[in-house]
């Protein structure tokens, strides 16, 4: 799959990137994930959200041993996610995925999302994150 | 007409010129990776060096989707030069125990001025009215603009956002605001305000990309002198507000750890 960007997306979504007052997120990303712990997890999507104030999927990964472990995976918005080309079916309930991102203080299996491959290789932006 | 023909130069720039921009880094900043938007390569768009477009009625034409603001996590990199903050004592006790899960934005509650975050917002102007719409949050501030004075603090009630009345000094739109709760953080790092709080923003279109903002914070009840702050929007050409409810899966708060002061920061 791939996916055709509207101009004018790319117009507001570069406007939003030079704007250096925010990082477009509600909360400080650092009070709820640890900047020294990156992880990088491989598995299946197996829930999508596709809500505010963050979009949030959950990646099914298995272990060599067979265990699986459910990671629940912050996203930007919605609406940032859309001024940076993705749609709310971009990724769905079955896709292999990989996924770049810090792991949160406290919380089991939550993370923050930097960046995201698809089952095709293709990097997909996550979150300002990275 | 000069507008579109200034848009139409928009886009014959972006075509033309394709520029490579910074993401926001982790902390807010510039410099950052860049999104890679699905493998590829932001362009971002030069905006024309353009006079800022007018009304029939000579007023400067604010319309338009904006983004940028004063300040949203931390207020001190946007005083003005020269400018101090001097927090009373009882402000920086209440100030000191602030944790970044009490920041009221975590909650999705109304920001209090200028607080604002880098989403898009527009100021929309009628004879009587202006409205502040705010993607963020999903918000407006009604500004009234028929030459009504505040009420008497005392007769207010007190509210987040507090009652505004805004008036044309030459160019620029002059919103005053009184009637504040004293529950409202400037900014991630939870500097406080009080019931006292008196705020004057002021903001000028200085070209047709460019809004530039100040606000004056007065607040006896919390600061020894008053500050000013300053900050830029840029506009966003053709852009548009979407829908940004903000508490439908909220699942933050309970995580966030720390003060403030120190994580605060974004």
């Amino acid at each position: 799959m791939r996916m055709k960007i509207g101009f004018v997306g790319v117009l507001a979504a570069a406007a939003l990137c030079l704007s250096g007052a925010s990082v477009l997120a509600h909360h400080s990303w650092t009070a709820q994930y640890d900047p020294t712990k990156p992880l990088e997890v491989k598995g299946v999507v197996s829930k999508v959200e596709w809500t505010n104030p963050h979009a949030r999927f959950y990646v099914d990964a298995k272990s060599a041993g067979g265990d699986v472990t459910t990671w629940n995976f912050e996203l930007a918005s919605p609406n940032v996610l859309m001024r940076n080309g993705w749609k709310r079916n971009t990724v769905n309930v079955g896709d292999q995925v990989s996924v770049t991102g810090f792991r949160a203080r406290s919380g089991p299996q939550m993370a923050i999302a930097g960046e995201v491959t698809d089952g095709a290789g293709k990097k997909l932006f996550a979150s300002s994150v990275n | 007409m000069c507008r579109r023909l200034a848009l139409l130069a928009i886009a014959g720039t972006v075509v033309m010129m394709p520029v490579t921009v910074d993401a926001q880094g982790p902390e807010g900043g510039r410099g950052g990776p860049l999104p890679r938007r699905l493998g590829g390569e932001i362009t971002a768009p030069k905006l024309p060096d353009a006079p800022a477009p007018r009304l029939p009625d000579g007023k400067p034409d604010m319309t338009g989707a904006w983004t940028g603001s004063i300040a949203w996590g931390n207020i001190i990199p946007a005083l003005k030069p020269g400018e101090t903050v001097e927090l009373l004592p009882e402000a920086r006790k209440k100030m000191a125990g602030r944790m970044v899960k009490d920041d009221p934005a975590v909650k999705c509650i109304l920001p209090t001025p200028p607080r604002g975050a880098g989403f898009p917002w527009r100021i929309v102007i009628t004879p009587t009215h202006a409205f502040i719409l705010q993607e963020f949050w999903g918000h407006y501030r009604q500004v009234f603009l028929d030459g009504r004075k505040h009420p008497p603090l005392e007769e207010i009630n007190p509210t987040w956002m507090g009652h505004s009345i805004g008036s044309w000094q030459g160019d620029t739109l002059v919103i005053d605001t009184i009637g504040f709760n004293d529950l409202g953080w400037l900014d991630g790092r939870g500097h406080p305000v009080s019931e006292k709080l008196h705020v004057i923003e002021r903001y000028t279109r200085t070209k047709f990309g460019t809004m530039r903002m100040e606000a004056t914070i007065d607040d006896p009840g919390s600061y020894a002198k008053p500050f000013t702050l300053q900050g830029e929007a840029e506009l966003i050409p053709d852009g548009e507000l979407l829908e940004y409810a903000c508490s439908e899966n909220n699942q933050d708060a309970p995580y966030l750890e720390g003060p403030a002061d120190t994580r605060g920061r974004n």
